[in-house]
Formats: structure tokens, sequence, C-alpha cells
């Protein structure tokens, strides 16, 4: 186990908030326009303890103090803490379910993902939205996506994601209007998978 | 010959130097200073301020000043300036029962303690021209200083006086002052809508809509009879507490005005028959607006109340949604952009069904004939 | 730190990028990518009062505001024309606070903010096209309560609607519809297209650009994410279908774009050329001619135009 310093030093953030954040927004925005399409991170940030480059920029550009996070176990740091409060305002909550926006690592407890927030019918908005750490993403068959975004199919595949997502990613898709968003977070790759994508698993 | 219209930029710029001109008048009279409009036109600042959600008197006064006198054009811009200022704080909720008071009254009791202020009023005056102030004006005689100072602690008529005997509606405090409230500024709307917000949109909205939704609830369009309990206009500290200090700091004073109404109660099966009240709360001295404000919020607490809701002014989807006369304005007069791909659509169609019927119209006139042709044959 | 606006009369760099201050462009991003996540449904956003007026395009202006960066290249137009007066104004306001490129080609642009119509060009996966709406609830003329409409969506109890359109059908033979005319998005929201006539509906079923929608008055964003369908609603008995023209234009001599009527005097002499400006002059460019284009000699062929069907 690394040793952790007591006090964390804080990292930087973004170094031009305006176009930083703009850029990461807009690869986002590309990916949830397009399921399963791999979007490279437009830029580097450092990124603390627990957190990955993508999940800390995603969080950066989208999260502030109207947005609350929550951190699975395994993401949560003091470093990771320390950097959101200071760079993004967000309050951060031990309530997986008062998530706007809720970050963990695919290899660890996913049990929480069924506690998330879907929105309601009249306001199917107001769900969280996931980004799960991962450690690589690919267009290899494992998934083939359909849906708006998709002109005819799209591959995706994310080594390690388990059977108990899919289940609950299928009782998500049923949901719809409500729904959790997904953002697939590998170091320097990002992919969405938002509630209307039909999921077929090879 | 057809010239596909070009130079829309150039167009614009010189419409805006022209509207700077307008906007100066004759060169020979003086160009007003933002400082008399300051002084000498402060109804139309502190209206600004109010609908403009921004207490800044210079800025009102310049905007007055830009929009030529029209006070919802200054409203919007400063509305539009507001927009992009970073929000450093949250104030603490002004307490108008400390109020430095320059006017008070109540319309419930002759006398009471604290006395009736009357302060600067139009109320009493003889609306006549005096047209000493359009020659060279003479300078107004300075008011008397009175014999003794307000009381320092003045009561307010519903909490103090009236609640003595728990006839009216208790509207507790909140316990505490850090309890989130909300902002319409901040978050979109969403019905139904709380009384916070509710009192955010009236405090915003246009005079004039809600002095005339407030109209409405006197002439039979809501059933909430109102007195006024009380009206006190003076000025009050804005206090922050920063969280790094973790006590409150003054940051000055603002003018207010504050309305109280006093409403009757039928009571329920569960409630004694009681006072109820309306709450107006408005930047400067406005009665008009603040006492419209009371009666207008009283008018939307029937949902609360379960009480029938019969008129416009009870109705908080309606009046939310178009008491804001920047939205307002906007929307109505937009319909002076250009509309006409929409307008050739409707033009195709209109002609499209003119020809349709004048068809039908056509066969059935040639059947008739027809008709009337085969008709003596028949006959025979 | 964030540069935020200190004086807004102060010279144009005291703005921060594209003007609004970056908590406001960040709900407004958070807000769009919900709409593209669920799309053709109506998310509400906190629109900010903006320094042109609410009717003006306040709601496309913000979106192209949270939207834009400094690689972009911008087109506006308004009524599908590029030099309108507002389009125009809304041009030089992002050219003055985002300091990006601006283009009247729509090939070269990667944001194309419109008020009533979509380009002719056919729009590529690279491009955005942003939407300025008034009013972005289809069913609102049906109903004015917004608490009503919410539920009506919630339930997909779209029969109001139904019974709308065929009551123009019975009334008048066809739907009297011309623009803004209801679409369903993807088999589950009806959405208003925006003041577009119809026949640009057609356009963005499996459109490849992503398409945005900003209602600043009304405080609603919408999107339909590239590649989705939408379909104009209709009857069996009654397909949808778009307007045409029995004339061509008189500029570029196109006969599959959407026309304006011009006036050319008081004898109901009037003439037909193209809405979309870039596309009527890069016809003529390549050197298409319709009858009233300058180098054609005077009144040739005048149509007495009416439109056809
Ligand atoms: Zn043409």
């Amino acid at each position: 186990m690394i040793p952790q310093p007591r006090a964390p030093e804080l990292l930087r953030g973004f170094e031009n908030a305006a176009f930083e954040s703009n850029a990461v927004f807009r690869t986002i925005l590309d990916a949830m326009a397009h399921p399963g399409r791999i979007y490279d991170l437009p830029l580097d940030v450092p990124a603390p303890t627990g957190l990955n480059k993508s999940a800390t920029a995603f969080l950066l550009a989208m999260a502030d103090m109207d947005t609350t996070i929550w951190l699975s176990p395994d993401c949560a740091s003091n470093a990771a803490n320390a950097h959101l409060k200071f760079h993004c305002g967000s309050p951060i909550t031990g309530t997986s379910s008062a998530a706007d926006f809720a970050v963990a690592r695919l290899d660890g407890d996913l049990a929480f993902i069924t506690d998330l927030a879907l929105g309601n019918a009249e306001y199917p908005d107001q769900s969280a939205t996931l980004i799960l750490q991962v450690e690589d993403i690919s267009d290899k068959a494992d998934m083939i996506l359909r849906g708006p975004g998709i002109k005819e199919s799209q591959n995706l595949s994310v080594p390690g994601l388990p059977a108990a997502f899919h289940t609950w990613r299928a009782e998500n898709h049923h949901l719809f209007p409500c729904g959790v968003d997904v953002i697939f977070a590998a170091d320097r790759k990002i992919a969405a998978l938002p509630r209307t994508t039909r999921i077929e698993v090879r | 010959m057809y010239v596909a219209v070009k130079g829309g930029e150039r167009a614009i710029n010189n419409a805006h130097r022209l509207l700077a001109e307008k906007r100066r008048g004759d060169r020979d009279v003086a160009e007003i200073e933002t400082s008399q409009i300051e002084q000498q036109l402060s109804l139309s600042v502190t209206r600004v301020m109010a609908e403009g959600s921004l207490y800044d008197r210079d800025l009102a006064a310049l905007a007055i000043k830009q929009g030529r006198g029209d006070l919802i054009e200054a409203i919007f811009l400063m509305r539009a300036y507001r927009t992009t200022l970073p929000r450093f704080a949250f104030s603490k909720p002004v307490k108008t029962a400390e109020m430095d008071i320059a006017r008070r009254i109540s319309a419930t009791f002759k006398d009471l303690p604290g006395g009736q202020i009357l302060g600067p009023t139009f109320d009493y005056t003889h609306r006549l021209l005096d047209f000493t102030l359009m020659a060279n004006g003479e300078e107004p005689a300075t008011a008397h200083t009175a014999d003794h100072p307000v009381d320092e602690t003045m009561p307010r008529v519903l909490d103090d006086l009236l609640n003595y005997e728990g006839l009216i509606q208790d509207e507790p405090n909140p316990t505490n002052d850090d309890a989130p409230v909300a902002d319409l500024t901040r978050e979109a709307v969403k019905f139904p809508a709380d009384r916070d917000l509710r009192l955010q949109n009236l405090a915003r909205g246009d005079e004039g809509f809600v002095l005339a939704l407030g109209y409405s609830t006197q002439r039979g369009y809501a059933n909430s009879h109102a007195f006024v309990g009380e009206i006190r206009y003076g000025s009050v500290a804005v206090e922050i507490e920063p969280e790094e200090l973790g006590f409150a700091i003054d940051i000055g004073d603002i003018e207010l005005t504050e309305c109280e109404t006093v409403n009757k109660f039928k009571g329920s099966k569960t409630k004694l028959p009681q006072f109820t009240r309306g709450y107006g709360l408005v930047f400067g001295q406005n009665e008009r607006k603040a006492i419209s404000m009371a009666l207008v919020d009283r008018a939307m607490r029937a949902r609360e109340m379960g009480e029938q809701v019969m008129g416009p002014a009870q109705d908080e989807e309606f009046v939310m949604e178009h008491s804001d006369n920047v939205q307002a304005t906007g929307f109505v007069e937009h319909i002076k952009l250009p509309h006409y791909v929409d307008f050739q659509g409707e033009l195709e169609l209109v002609r499209r069904m003119r020809a349709e019927v004048l068809e039908r119209l056509a066969k059935a006139d040639a059947a008739d004939a027809e008709n009337a042709r085969s008709q003596p044959e028949a006959a025979e | 730190m964030e540069q935020t606006v200190n004086n807004p009369l102060e010279a144009s760099s005291a703005y921060n990028f594209a003007y609004l201050d970056e908590q406001t462009k960040r709900m407004i991003r958070r807000a769009l990518l919900k709409a593209v996540a669920i799309p053709g449904y109506q998310v509400p956003f906190a629109g900010r009062e903006m320094p042109m007026p609410y009717g003006w395009g306040t709601g496309g202006v913000q979106v192209t505001a949270a939207v834009i960066g400094p690689d972009d290249t911008l087109k506006v137009i308004d009524q599908g024309a590029d030099d309108t007066t507002n389009a125009v104004s809304i041009r030089q306001f992002f050219a003055k606070t985002a300091n990006v490129a601006t283009t009247e080609k729509t090939a070269e642009a990667s944001i194309i903010q419109t008020r009533h119509r979509i380009p002719e060009k056919e729009l590529r996966e690279d491009q955005i096209l942003v939407y300025q709406v008034p009013i972005p609830e289809p069913l609102r003329f049906l109903e004015p309560r917004e608490t009503e409409t919410r539920k009506m969506h919630a339930l997909e109890e779209y029969g109001l609607m139904h019974v709308k359109l065929y009551e123009d059908i019975s009334r008048h033979g066809h739907i009297a519809t011309t623009y803004a005319y209801p679409v369903m998005v993807d088999d589950r929201y009806v959405m208003d297209p925006s003041p577009t006539p119809k026949f640009d509906n057609p356009k963005m079923d499996m459109m490849a650009a992503l398409q945005l929608f900003g209602a600043g008055r009304e405080k609603r964003i919408y999107a339909l994410p590239p590649y989705t369908k939408v379909k104009s609603l209709d009857f069996e008995d009654h397909p949808f279908e778009v307007q045409s023209w029995k004339d061509e234009c008189g500029m570029c001599g196109a006969t599959d774009s959407y026309l304006d009527e011009v006036i050319l005097d008081d004898k109901g002499n009037r003439m037909f050329v193209c809405s979309d400006t870039d596309y009527c002059s890069e016809r003529q460019d390549a050197g298409h001619r319709g009858p009233q284009h300058h180098d054609q000699p005077l009144g040739t062929s005048h149509s007495n135009g009416k439109a056809a069907e």
C-alpha cells in the first residue's frame, strides 16, 4: 500500500477554465451524442489518488457547488475529496442515492448502482450520471449498441464488465425516460452509454 | 429588379447612432447627469432596482438615462448586467423589525404604539401641476424636524400587536437563518411553487401587472378582503456572514417598503376563525407595489388555505409565468422580427384552401346547372 | 481562476469567453447532456438574462455560448438568411465575446445557430445545429398549464394532439399546420421542431449532425442526437407532406429549396427566391441561373407565381 501524506498536497485543476472545460465538455457531448464511440481525452490533467485523468477532467468540467458528488469507497481519498472540494466546490455525499455524479471503479463493488437516482416520469432529467473508471475501452464487438446517436450499430468492449452490470442496465433501459447515463472513463479515453442505448451482449 | 437585401450590419450600426442621437435630444439643452436622475427621479430609480433585482442607485440612474427614460428598457439593462455578476455570498435575512423608519402607517388601528409616522408621501397632496417647478423653480421649504425621534423599537402591527391575542395566523421566523431560500435566477421554476419562490417572482414582477392583479382581487376575482395592517418604509442593514469569519458583517443599508395585509379567514373544521396575512416587500419607497404584492401573495395562498381558485391572481402558474416584464416585453415585441418563412407557409396554405373552396363551389355550380338542364327532360 | 465580467460597459475583453460565466455554462452543459440522453424531452434550465431581448434568440445564444470553443466556426441564420438583422447581430455578439471565426458558408461552419430554418445543404457529423425556440412545448396551445403538459408527456398522452390535427382534416381536408409542425422523437416524445416550416421536418430525421434546441424565456433545452428517428405526426389516410412550389428560385433556378415570395410591385407581380441565402449564392456561383437573375434580360419570365401543391 502506498503511504498517503497526511495533508495531501493540492494538485492543479484546469489551467484555463474557459477553454479547458469547453474542450472536455465537447468531448463528453460528442461521446453522449455517439454512444459507444471512443474519444480521446483532449488534454492532460493531474488526477488525485482514487481518480483517473478522464474522471477528474469530467468532474472539473461538469461539477460545481450546485452538484453533489458521490465517490465509491475505492475512489474516495483525502486527496480526491480535497481536489474536488477546492476546484469544483461540490458537496461530497456519503449517500449514493443523493449523487448527481457517482464515481466508481469497475473492479470495485457495484452494489450501489441500483440506488442511483433515476429521475421521475415528469422530470427524468433528475437522475444521476455514473462515471465508471475502467482499465480500457475498445471497439471489439463484445457489445453491439443501437439507438439514437448510432447510425446502424456501434461496437464497444469494456473488459471486466460484470453480468450484474448488464442486468442492471437492461432494467435501467426498460425504465426509459428515467434512467442513469454511464460514462466509461479509461485513463485517457472515454465512451458514453446514455439511457437510450440498446445493448446486445456477445 | 430584385436585389437580395444586404448591408444589415451597416443598417444596425447606423440605427444605433440614430438612437444615441435621439437619446441626447436637442444639444442646446444641457445633458442630464445620472446624479440628477439618481436624486430627482428617485422613484424611477427604485423601481428599476426592484424589478431589475439589483440594488445599485447609480447603475439604475445610468440605465434610465441609457434607456431614454423607458423604465422597462432600464430594468432589462440592469438584469442583463446582474446576470454576469459573480455571487460572493448570501445575505442574512434583513430585519425589517429593526428598520430605521421613515414612514410607518397602519390602517387597522387609529393609534398604536410607535404612532402613525406619515413621512414623505403623495397621499394627501392635491394633484395640481406645480408650475413653479417648470419655471425657475423655487428651493422647496425644508421639512421641520420632529420634536422627538421615532421610537427605536417600532412594534410590528401583525406580529407584536395583533398576534398578542392569537387572532392572526402565526408565521414564525424560520428557526434557521441559513435555511435554503429558492432563487428563480439560479434554478428553473417548477410548479407547484413554494411561497419563497412566489414572493421572489412578485418582488421582481412588473409593477403594473402586479397592481392589476392586486386590484382584481378586490373586485371579486379572489375572495380575500384585505386591510393594510402595516406599511413601513425606511432603511435596513444588509449583513453577510463569511464562512471564514464566523460572524456577520454589515455591508451597507438598503431602503425597503414592507407591507403586511390582514385578511379574514373563516376558519375550518380544524382551525378557529382568524386573520391571515399577505406580504409585500420591495426596494425603495413603493407602496403601490408593496400593497399589490401583498394582495397577490395572499391570493396565491389559496392552495395552502384550501380556498377555491376563482381568479387569475390565485393561480400561481398564471401569475408567475406572466409577471416578468423583461420576458413579456421580449416575447410580445419579438413578433416584429422577420417571420417571412413561416408567413410563406401560411400564404401557401390560405391560397390552397381558397382554391379548394372555389373549386368545390364551381363543381357545385356546374352540377346545379347540369341538374337545371336535365330537370325539364325528367319532367316529361 | 475564472474570469468574470466586472463592467459590461468596458471593452469586450472584460467579458468571460463567450459572455456567460463558467458556472452558468456548466449549468447549461449539464442540461444539454441530459437533453441528448433523453431525445425530445424538455430539460428545465435556469436561463439567464442575456444582453438581447427574450424572443430574439436568447435560448439559442445561451446554448451556443455553452458549446462554442475557440476553434469553432460559427454561422448564424434567421429565416435561412445570413444577412437578416438579427442574424448579423448575434454573429457580431459571438465574434466580439468569443473571438471565433464566423462564416456564411454552411459547409465551413462547425456550429450553426438558426431561427426558423434548417439549411438546404445536408449537415455532417462534425456540425452542430442550434435552434432558437420561442415556445418549446408542442402541447402548449392545447393546454396552457405546464403542470398538465408535463403529465401528458410523462404518460405519453398525445391523443389531444392527434384530435387537433384530425379536426383540421375534417374541416379543411388536410392538416392546416405549416410551421412548428409537431414531430415524434424516437417513438417516445412529441417535440416542437421550433417554428421551422414543415418543409424542413424531414431533414431532422436521422440527421448526421447533433441538433440542440434552446428556449430562453421558457427556460427549456432539448436535443436530437445524430441518427435519431424523427417522424412528423400524421395519419395513415392523410400522410405528412411538405410544401412545394410551382416556381423555381428566380435567382438560381433551384426547384428543391424552400422559397420566399418577394413582392415586386403593386400589380401582383412577385417572384420566388431561396430562403437559404448560402444555398442560393453557391448555386449561382456554380453557374445556375433563375429567370430573374441580374444577368438575365429583365422581364423574360415574370411568374405570377402561385405555390402549387
Ligand atoms: Zn436560389
